[in-house]
């Protein structure tokens, strides 16, 4: 008994074992039954894909404690209201995650739940720390919003634009997700998806046939096999939630947690002067034969270690994350294997974006080139090629991180260009014996240049003409006129080429590009 | 049955396979020839090379049939 009277003034116990019994409660999520669930369709919990995601013991949680509080949803409750929030450490460097919760009212996103998601936001690019998406939603919650005070939603698109280059972005698709969620990793930057349980569609089945009359299965309409390889919504198709955890975090490693820090460099350990001569047995000197890309940048980069981005569509450009010397790159390279390494629209946009991506973290950006051109003809001007070729170009000048352009085969007219060419701002810019830079290739200008002379000629011994003079013309297309001209910086060895990239990277390490202000350019898309 | 569908406006420059030979993933069906490349087309699937529409110095929009493969 103490002096103030009334009893023990000291009894903690019933005051924090309540607020224990709360924190379980939030922690066993949807309940025992949907959890089952949710583990029976092959995903994991919300928290069981923390733990995954995150460097152990690291995670500190934001409004655990929420629930609905909506007088129209009676007193059920909401586990956090269905979104797990808080920062947590990759690499022992702060994340931002907001995690939605399938067991819990189908994750659906309630205005406590987005209220979350909005500081959450908030503290991510105050605190300039990355942000990661993991999406298992059904979108909007329904049956709390479908009237007019709709008017006023929206914020969290915009905010997620402001956010954008700023701090790196990332969506994980570990669910059917339709309408907003699904909007949420078209504004992200990177967008792994989970093969057979995820999904992502402006709208969801049951409004699909109500509204259109269709009838198909989220998988059918945007599962992961829809967006990584025909609509490149996506960026990767994965596994499983592991595979996706763990593929967000080594595509974060890449990345600083803002856009003014530099990206991390690892230490090294591949030598930085390897001589690569598998080059000779993967790319053959006859000019018209394919090869595979991949196998020339697997060899070219640290430890044989690629992240690849969007490797199932636009398969004729390849595109992925490395490192050359520890430091991460970005390296575009045509791919002969498909499309013999023309460029075509979505090749342009898969590129562009790539470019605009790696230049927003300042991650120097390598090209590869063998690349015959712009794909012409009608069917690609229906597709808008001119618009699209324009947006490569508009991403590839832009970009004022550092640029290393290594010239393997072909190189002709704009693809040259758009591929960094020696007038890009191309930092370090070496060819191969075999590089083949023009306008356009000698059987395309001979019927240009020549065209009178091969008409004067009688019909039969026209093609023969034709074959000489083209001939003629392939004696000017020489990487040794180039760097003759020091219009390439070096012509090189093969073997010698990641070295090259290496002196390159070195050399820009304090690259300064200013330009005029402007608000910003009117991009082509 | 898999169609195999020309991906780019080309001449054949050759044809690799032939009908009712046995193909496995990756094989090559026909090469095509645009943008100064030789374009292999190659079959996702293993099985019986169906049919073939294509011969030597044609001309194949994109989207035309090169092939049928009937899957094993």
């Amino acid at each position: 008994m103490t002096a103030t009277g009334g009893g023990d003034v000291h009894d903690w116990g019933p005051l924090v074992g309540d607020l224990k019994a709360r924190r379980d409660r939030a922690l066993a999520m949807g309940g025992q039954e949907r959890v089952e669930r949710q583990h029976s369709l092959g995903k994991l919990t919300v928290r069981e894909r923390l733990d995954l995601l995150l460097d152990p013991g690291t995670w500190v949680e934001y409004a655990m404690l929420a629930d609905h509080m909506d007088a129209g949803l009676g007193d059920r409750y909401l586990a956090a209201d269905g979104v797990v929030t808080g920062v947590g450490e990759i690499d022992g460097r702060p994340v931002a995650v907001g995690a939605y919760d399938f067991t819990v009212m189908a994750g659906s996103m309630g205005q406590v739940g987005e209220r979350k998601m909005a500081r959450l936001r908030e503290l991510s690019i105050r605190q300039r720390i990355p942000f990661v998406w993991l999406l298992d939603s059904a979108g909007a919650r329904i049956q709390s919003t479908s009237g007019s005070t709709f008017a006023g939603a929206g914020a969290l698109f915009r905010e997620q634009v402001a956010m954008s280059g700023v701090v790196p972005m990332v969506a994980a698709m570990l669910g059917h997700c339709a309408a907003g969620t699904a909007y949420i990793p078209a504004l992200a930057d990177f967008v792994p998806m989970v093969k057979g349980t995820s999904s992502m569609a402006l709208g969801g089945r049951h409004l699909v046939k109500a509204a259109v009359g269709e009838d198909v299965t989220e998988e059918e309409m945007g599962g992961s096999a829809v967006h990584t390889k025909i609509s490149g919504v996506a960026d990767l198709e994965v596994a499983d939630d592991k595979e996706c955890l763990e593929i967000v975090r080594k595509y974060l490693s890449f990345f600083p947690s803002h856009n003014q820090e530099p990206p991390p460099v690892r230490e090294r350990g591949d030598p930085v002067d390897r001589r690569v001569e598998e080059l000779y047995d993967i790319v053959p000197t006859a000019p018209r034969r394919a090869y595979d890309m991949r196998k020339v940048v697997t060899a070219l980069v640290d430890d044989a270690d690629v992240l690849w981005i969007k490797p199932e569509w636009a398969k004729n450009v390849v595109t992925g994350l490395a490192r050359v010397g520890g430091q991460p790159v970005g390296i575009v390279g045509s791919q002969p294997m498909v499309l013999g390494g023309a460029l075509d629209v979505n090749a342009a946009d898969k590129v562009a974006r790539f470019v605009w991506m790696c230049d927003a973290f300042g991650i120097p950006l390598v090209f590869l080139h063998d690349v015959p051109g712009f794909i012409v003809g009608s069917a690609v001007e229906k597709q808008g090629i001119i618009r699209h070729g324009a947006k490569m170009l508009f991403a590839v000048s832009e970009a004022t991180v550092p640029k290393i352009s290594v010239v393997m085969r072909k190189s002709y007219g704009a693809g040259y260009f758009v591929m960094n060419g020696m007038a890009y701002e191309a930092d370090f810019i070496v060819a191969w014996p075999t590089a083949e830079i023009a306008v356009m290739g000698p059987d395309g200008a001979v019927n240009i240049i020549h065209r009178k002379t091969i008409e004067a000629v009688p019909e039969e011994e026209r093609t023969q003409k034709r074959l000489e003079l083209a001939e003629e013309i392939r004696q000017n297309i020489d990487p040794y006129i180039a760097a003759g001209h020091a219009q390439v910086d070096d012509v090189i060895d093969p073997a010698e080429t990641r070295n090259a990239i290496w002196r390159g990277l070195e050399v820009s390490r304090a690259k300064r590009v200013e330009r005029p202000w402007r608000k910003h350019g009117v991009l082509p898309v | 049955m898999a169609e195999i569908r020309a991906e780019i406006t080309a001449n054949v420059w050759q044809v690799v396979a032939e009908e009712g030979q046995m193909v496995a993933e990756g094989d090559e069906i026909v090469i095509l020839e645009s943008m100064k490349m030789e374009i292999p087309v190659v079959t996702e699937i293993p099985g019986v090379l169906r049919e073939l529409h294509v011969e030597p110095e044609q001309v194949v929009q994109e989207g035309d049939l090169i092939a049928i493969i009937d899957e094993t």
